[in-house]
């Protein structure tokens, strides 16, 4: 993506809330200083704990919110000064609140969008078409939306979100809540929309995963501060080489196959119910320690979860390796 | 500009859409509302079996100022709901949804959201009206006249106490705001003395949404008709400032506690 | 269960007093209420002479507070709340404990009014001494404080026995509408009963919302009657017999029936 320009300059942002009342009024720095670059075309990840500050970023780039410091531009404007020129040019969903009018079929709500943007019945009506097939939600968008699941309803707000073909994309965390199948077709939607469409994602998320399947950037945020600002390919040889996998057993103690499973890439810690393995699959792969549990315990594995490593230990390895 | 009016337009017949999906309350609900009234308009009918007039106004007349109360207030409440929610929706966070569409966020607001419980009460007040004054065709218009500055003052004010919820944090001051008018909308003003009726036509306005225009309406004349309509643009410039100056303050519900 | 009874009922007071934003906005709200409705009924006084129905500018002012008070230091809408319980079923955890629900309940309610009650009582009588001086009686103002928790307390009661028929029908939104309006008329809230006419004068005062507002108004007037203390008395225990038997009957029915 060199040469290509900024869609996205945001120096020195920043944004504080005042809590409580009274005595025990106090400040709270919700983004310290924020400084990013995002070019267009680029899948960006903006990753980060509950309370680092995630949501508050995006909505002063999108000018819900006015900043307490620092500068802006997107697609050359102003969020905060320049709202509603720029909401003509970008999309936005907030996973946590929906656009669509709960109790209407959701090509209603695309019908009156269709008008506020400007846009003529013929238009929608074509764009309608284009996006039921990029989503695979033609059939979804004329039954209430009330009626459909949740997968379902992110997929018609996203229709929602790209209805006035936005070259920018911001989500704040569109997965939440979503049940693993749904969540991994959310994902390759975004892929789609930004290799076919050339649309850029910004993508907020505290889940780890976001960063592997949707994102060719990340961002990791914690505190108000972005702590690391890397390509995916390269965190994903630092950081997320870590695999969890947790060994239901029964019949043995967890203890002695702990202690008979110890080797090169992996660590083993003793549950109640089994063991703990955090797996480097840099040096061991999730077969060789498999096959391993296998090994110690024979006939007495009830139960195997592979996860990733957490976010907090995502974020607490950062803190450890020098950048 | 017209393409404003336009997605304005459509937003709110959306919105109408939207309330009349669920239809299983609605008669209930229109029920519930006219007994509401009904109670009014007995309560009245009783205090004037005991007295000719307060202080001037006798049965039609009160009861003409009812009916714009009724109207008027319906209207608000009914069609342009969300400006008794304002308040509360800039504490909790709620606007930003408002503030991603490419419309001017006050109106888009107020058109967003129908009401059902309050829809029939319009055409209450007019049968009020219909059954209670000397109906000419004069009488009509200036009734009409009457409910559409009364309807501005009412957004105005509401508007205005709802934003300063941006400020403190809290909708405490604009639902009593709220409260208020209504309550002080359903009596004559000449029924408070002294200081409470400088301030029901200075603070809480209330005597120029109702007192005002059914004065207008059992006798028109051009001076209290051209300073309704000066009060109103009055009412509605300050909500409108007050609005877009808490809306820089606005938190999408971040951390007030 | 007494022990149960008091000791929720001090929760109550103690919730209702650590929320003083709240207790501000019901004495605000009651404040602007009292101002218009006493100054209207001034106004009537004072078309018919300076006295209607007996009741001077000062005593009619003084009846109105007391109304008003009691009126604002009882939540209104607690049969639509409570019946919103009762048809989500959010009341089923309740039904586990070792006291029955709406005794707890109306425990509670009852404790919560106390604090609005002090908070809202200071107001009226600084409001009532700047516009029309004293009281027309000291022992009618200070007698109609346990009548105002005597009505307190039986318009809670009054509104969970209302609010039980949740349990057999699920919208009962319109039974709260209905029932308000018949204590703002019949109750004495908007007008004093004696103002009414005649055939509608016995009726309200043979229904029981007369003893929620109209009796400790009518003390605070001046018209001390030791007969309705009684008439009190009399409605607050047959409405928590009403209260409790229908929500017996009720989670009878709800734990025969389930969800």
């Amino acid at each position: 993506m060199e040469g290509t320009s900024p869609v996205i300059v945001a120096d020195g942002l920043q944004r504080a809330f005042t809590v409580g009342r009274g005595q025990r009024k106090e400040t709270i720095e919700a983004v310290r200083h924020l400084d990013l670059e995002v070019r267009a075309g680029e899948r960006l990840a903006f990753i980060g704990p509950n309370g680092a500050g995630k949501s508050t970023s995006i909505k002063m780039l999108t000018g819900i919110l006015h900043p307490t410091g620092g500068h802006a531009l997107v697609l050359g404007l102003v969020p905060w000064h320049e709202r509603r020129t720029l909401s003509r040019r970008i999309g936005t969903l907030f996973g946590q609140r929906s656009l669509l009018w709960s109790e209407l079929a959701a090509v209603e709500t695309y019908r009156m969008l269709g008008a506020i943007y400007g846009l003529g019945h013929a238009h929608v009506t074509r764009r309608l078409d284009e996006l039921g097939e990029l989503l695979d939600a033609a059939s979804l968008f004329h039954q209430p939306v009330r009626t459909l699941s949740l997968g379902q309803r992110m997929r018609c707000e996203l229709a929602a979100c790209l209805l006035h073909e936005p070259s920018l994309v911001f989500l704040d965390e569109p997965t939440i809540g979503l049940d693993l199948l749904a969540k991994q077709r959310f994902r390759e939607l975004l892929v789609t929309l930004n290799t076919e469409l050339g649309t850029t994602v910004f993508l907020t998320s505290h889940d780890v995963a976001d960063i592997e399947y949707v994102a060719d950037r990340a961002v990791i945020v914690n505190d108000g501060r972005v702590i690391r600002d890397a390509s995916v390919a390269a965190l994903r040889a630092e950081l997320l080489t870590n695999k969890r996998v947790r060994v239901g057993l029964a019949g043995v103690d967890p203890a002695v196959v702990a202690a008979a499973l110890t080797g090169p890439g992996r660590a083993t810690t003793p549950t109640s119910t089994g063991i703990d393995l955090a797996v480097d699959t840099d040096v061991c792969t999730i077969e060789t320690a498999l096959t391993a549990v296998f090994a110690a315990a024979p006939g007495a594995v009830v139960d195997v979860a592979i996860d990733d490593a957490p976010l907090e230990d995502v974020i607490a390895s950062i803190y450890r390796s020098p950048t | 500009m017209t393409a404003e009016v336009r997605a304005l337009w459509i937003t709110w017949r959306a919105a109408w859409r939207h309330a009349l999906a669920d239809r299983r309350a609605l008669w209930s609900q229109l029920v519930m509302m006219t007994t509401n009234d009904l109670v009014w308009i007995a309560f009245w009918l009783l205090v004037f079996s005991r007295v000719d007039e307060i202080r001037g106004w006798k049965t039609a007349d009160v009861l003409i100022l009812l009916a714009i109360a009724i109207t008027s207030s319906g209207f608000v409440l009914g069609a342009l709901h969300n400006v008794r929610r304002l308040g509360d929706m800039a504490a909790d966070g709620e606007l930003d949804e408002a503030l991603t569409v490419p419309v001017r966020t006050l109106p888009y607001l107020l058109v967003r959201r129908v009401e059902v419980l309050h829809i029939g009460e319009p055409l209450f007040g007019l049968v009020m009206l219909i059954v209670f004054a000397d109906l000419t065709p004069a009488r009509l218009a200036v009734f009409a006249y009457g409910v559409a500055m009364a309807i501005v003052i009412q957004v105005g004010f509401f508007v205005l106490v709802g934003s300063l919820s941006f400020f403190v944090g809290r909708n405490e001051g604009g639902n009593l705001g709220l409260q208020a008018m209504l309550l002080f909308s359903s009596y004559p003003v000449d029924a408070f003395g002294g200081v409470a009726k400088i301030l029901l036509y200075v603070v809480v306005p209330s005597a120029f949404v109702t007192s005002v225009p059914a004065r207008l309406v059992g006798s028109f004349e051009l001076g209290p008709a051209l300073a309704l309509a000066a009060v109103a643009a009055v009412f509605a410039g300050l909500g409108v400032l007050t609005f877009d100056r808490g809306l820089r303050r606005y938190t999408s519900g971040s951390t007030w506690t | 269960m007494i022990t149960q009874i008091v000791t929720t009922a001090m929760a109550g007071t103690r919730r209702a007093a650590r929320q003083p934003g709240a207790l501000v906005a019901v004495a605000g709200f009651y404040l602007v209420v009292t101002l218009a409705l006493s100054a209207m009924w001034r106004a009537v006084t004072e078309s018919r002479g300076g006295e209607i129905a007996g009741y001077d500018a000062t005593s009619i002012t003084w009846y109105i507070i007391v109304s008003e008070l009691a009126f604002s230091v009882v939540p209104q809408r607690l049969i639509e709340y409570t019946g919103d319980d009762v048809v989500n079923r959010r009341i089923v955890p309740e039904l586990i404990r070792p006291a029955r629900p709406v005794v707890i309940r109306l425990a509670h309610e009852v404790g919560m009014v106390l604090p609005r009650l002090a908070a809202c009582a200071v107001v009226g009588v600084v409001f009532g001494f700047a516009v029309v001086g004293p009281p027309p009686s000291w022992s009618g103002l200070t007698l109609a404080i346990p009548a105002l928790l005597l009505g307190a307390a039986g318009s809670i009661a009054a509104q969970h026995a209302f609010a039980a028929a949740s349990f057999w029908f699920h919208e009962t939104r319109s039974a709260w509408f209905l029932y308000q309006k018949l204590v703002f008329i019949l109750g004495g809230l908007l007008i004093p009963i004696d103002v009414l006419p005649g055939p509608l004068r016995s009726v309200a005062a043979a229904l029981p919302f007369a003893a929620f507002a109209y009796a400790p108004s009518r003390l605070a007037a001046g018209r001390i009657d030791p007969g309705w203390f009684v008439v009190q008395l009399g409605w607050l225990v047959a409405l928590t017999i009403a209260a409790v038997v229908a929500f017996d009957r009720g989670t009878a029915r709800l734990v025969r029936e389930g969800s």
